[in-house]
């Protein structure tokens, strides 16, 4: 307990007082076996330890906002490119907007690579595989492969390795295709996925859902094919097979699947199982630092040395705070300079600017 | 904890019981329990007034009466308070402006009682086949007249809902978010359990982060409706039902009597568990225990 109220301290900090989002900004331990999550407070549905941790979050919550300074405009770009080995990109509304990519993106890239940087790009949308993201990227015109792509999709795979997911067990899906092809890659059984869109129940008297007792993890992310059959499925599932995995992809309320407009996004079916099944899933997506834990052991890399840039303060910038490295917001995205400001906002990252491609321009003003 | 026959003297002085509709107290399934018709015909001609309340917003009070009468017990639909019509008397109590419309996730019965209070609805099974075009540069139009939207029970739930919902709470200024009820199990039949509307609540809850009004048990907004509409207090009422942290708790919330009967989903020792601590004051086997108890 001692261990998880140190953490709390550290990674609190949210702008809404939701349960969900403070047991999302947890990290998990690479090393995680199977059998700690049954004994694991965090991931079930205590409700004693809850109400603790709304508590704990609103008194942290005002500390934060008395010691976090306001976000600054970036006005020095070579300070803040000279200071981090690593640069860490959301991508949707901070490298591409829907199919379009946004003004000034390769050059920056370019520009940064050739100063030595890593680039990784982080995203929370599942429904592609880090394969099917690096074909996205060739399509615009952009250097980067499969390896520095880190989408929600892959970070399931790769949660269910580092904790020994057992090969003989099943994964039942409710998201779409690219979590499908990143649990082949990884050598898991699947079930589920599209393809239950189409299943139709019939409740008639004496109908009785079967479901297959082999499943050990319900993964739920972002789905346009969502119904009631893959509800029951997943819910009979985690209710009823013992020791039974309840994993998120990510909780972000909408998405931008076109430049348009809002889309009812992740949070929505996950919200919906949790709903019906009474538990809070284990968050492997922006803001859980999952993700940051992966890559900073992957690549050898201290989180001090990292700068994370996003167009969301719940999930990219709430991501990089928890991971403790720097955070730098863009104004291309989702969050407007209004909402950063707000009285509402208590996520302040270190820096704010309009697009990434400012690196370039601010540089060359500083000269 | 009293026993009930001890306490048979303070029910002869309620002049009206509220009871839990469904699985558990009058039925399970499609089948009558024993001995609750004759209980119920029993009240009746002892003067009591008898309420039917339930959280399952997936019929209408009309439909709910058709159910009671292929049983053989006459319930008039005045006397049924689903949560369906629930949600249509919290608009109308709140003076909801008729010129705005309600969407609404859920069943015919929810769009059924708003169309009856006057609402303009939309939405409901209508939308379980509509389908979205992905294309880039295709908009999702939705109603910008649209002030409520009521999400329920709706084992048609789909993206499109969940999309049309979304949308019109977080874009049209004002619009309320309503839930029928939060139970996360709905019996849709009688052999397993199955999602209740506390699923697609949570959908909805997650997808604009907001906090719906909840009409349904155990929020106490159908208690204090049934008071003002038969000018009552509550104690002289006795709510009746199987389980404790719906039932048991919506009549305490509310300052009734309550009852609880061991013919649903709570067993003895469910009840008498040392961390149960919700106590209804009195406990029988099934309702027709009344009848029993008072012929011996």
């Amino acid at each position: 307990m001692l261990r998880c109220s140190s953490s709390i301290a550290v990674t609190a900090g949210v702008g809404v007082c939701h349960t969900q989002r403070l047991l999302c900004s947890l990290s998990l331990p690479l090393n995680y076996t199977f059998s700690h999550s049954l004994r694991n407070p965090l991931l079930s549905s205590n409700s004693a330890f809850l109400k603790w941790n709304r508590n704990i979050n609103s008194k942290i919550n005002r500390f934060r906002m008395a010691t976090r300074a306001l976000a600054q405009p970036l006005q020095n770009a070579d300070e803040l490119i000279n200071s981090v080995e690593t640069f860490i990109f959301d991508c949707d509304g901070v490298i591409w907007k829907g199919d379009s990519l946004i003004e000034g993106v390769p050059e920056t890239l370019d520009m940064l690579r050739s100063k030595g940087k890593r680039l990784v790009f982080v995203t929370n949308n599942s429904t592609k595989s880090r394969k099917q993201y690096g074909k996205k990227f060739e399509t615009l015109g952009l250097n980067v492969s499969a390896e520095e792509i880190f989408a929600s999709s892959f970070a399931v795979a790769a949660y269910l390795k580092s904790i020994d997911f057992p090969k003989d067990k099943k994964v039942y899906v409710i998201g779409e295709d690219g979590i499908l092809k990143e649990l082949e890659l990884a050598g898991y059984q699947y079930l589920g996925g599209p393809e239950d869109g189409g299943k139709k129940i019939e409740l008639k008297p004496g109908f009785l859902m079967e479901h297959d007792e082999d499943v050990g993890a319900v993964v739920v992310g972002f789905d346009r094919y969502f119904n009631y059959y893959k509800i029951q499925y997943g819910t009979l599932c985690i209710r009823e097979n013992p020791g039974c995995l309840f994993i998120a992809t990510n909780r972000d309320a909408v998405t931008h699947l076109t430049d348009a407009q809002e889309w009812a996004g992740g949070g929505s079916m996950v919200g919906a199982l949790s709903g019906s099944c009474q538990r809070e899933p284990l968050v492997v997506g922006k803001p859980s630092t999952f993700m940051m834990d992966y890559l900073a052991n992957e690549f050898g890399i201290s989180k001090s040395q990292i700068c994370m840039v996003g167009d969301r303060l719940d999930t990219d910038i709430l991501f990089g705070q928890n991971g403790g490295c720097k955070t730098l917001l863009v104004l291309s995205g989702v969050t407007s300079l209004s909402t950063l400001q707000s009285p509402n906002n208590s996520i302040q990252p270190d820096f704010y600017t309009n697009k990434i491609s400012d690196f370039l321009s601010l540089k060359a003003a500083a000269v | 904890m009293s026993q009930f026959q001890r306490s048979l003297r303070f029910s002869r002085s309620f002049s009206l019981r509220l009871r839990r509709l469904y699985l558990g107290v009058i039925w399970k399934g499609d089948e009558l329990i024993d001995g609750a018709s004759q209980t119920i015909h029993m009240l009746r001609s002892k003067g009591k007034k008898l309420v039917f309340v339930t959280n399952n917003s997936w019929k209408s009070r009309s439909q709910y009466a058709e159910k009671f009468k292929s049983l053989g017990i006459s319930v008039s639909q005045d006397e049924i308070f689903s949560s369906s019509f629930a949600a249509a008397m919290y608009l109308k109590v709140n003076s909801f402006p008729p010129q705005n419309k309600v969407y609404v996730i859920g069943g015919d019965g929810i769009l059924d009682e708003l169309q009856l209070a006057g609402f303009t609805a939309f939405g409901g099974p209508g939308d379980a086949d509509k389908t979205i075009d992905w294309k880039q540069n295709s908009i999702f139009e939705h109603d910008k007249s649209v002030g409520a939207v009521v999400v329920g029970i709706d084992p048609k739930i789909n993206y499109y809902k969940l999309q049309y919902g979304t949308l019109c709470i977080r874009e049209n200024p004002g619009c309320l978010f309503i839930a029928t009820n939060r139970d996360a199990v709905g019996h849709m039949t009688a052999s397993q359990e199955w999602p209740g509307a506390g699923c697609m609540v949570a959908a909805i809850c997650g997808s604009t982060q907001k906090e719906p009004v909840v009409v349904g048990k155990p929020s106490t907004f159908m208690m204090e409706f049934l008071l003002k509409k038969f000018n009552l207090s509550c104690s002289k009422m006795c709510m009746v039902g199987d389980r404790l942290d719906t039932d048991i708790l919506f009549g305490q919330n509310a300052g009734c009597k309550t009852l609880l009967v061991l013919s649903g989903c709570t067993t003895q020792s469910d009840l008498q568990d040392p961390s149960n601590n919700i106590q209804p004051d009195y406990y029988a086997s099934k309702i027709s225990d009344m009848l029993d108890l008072l012929e011996a």
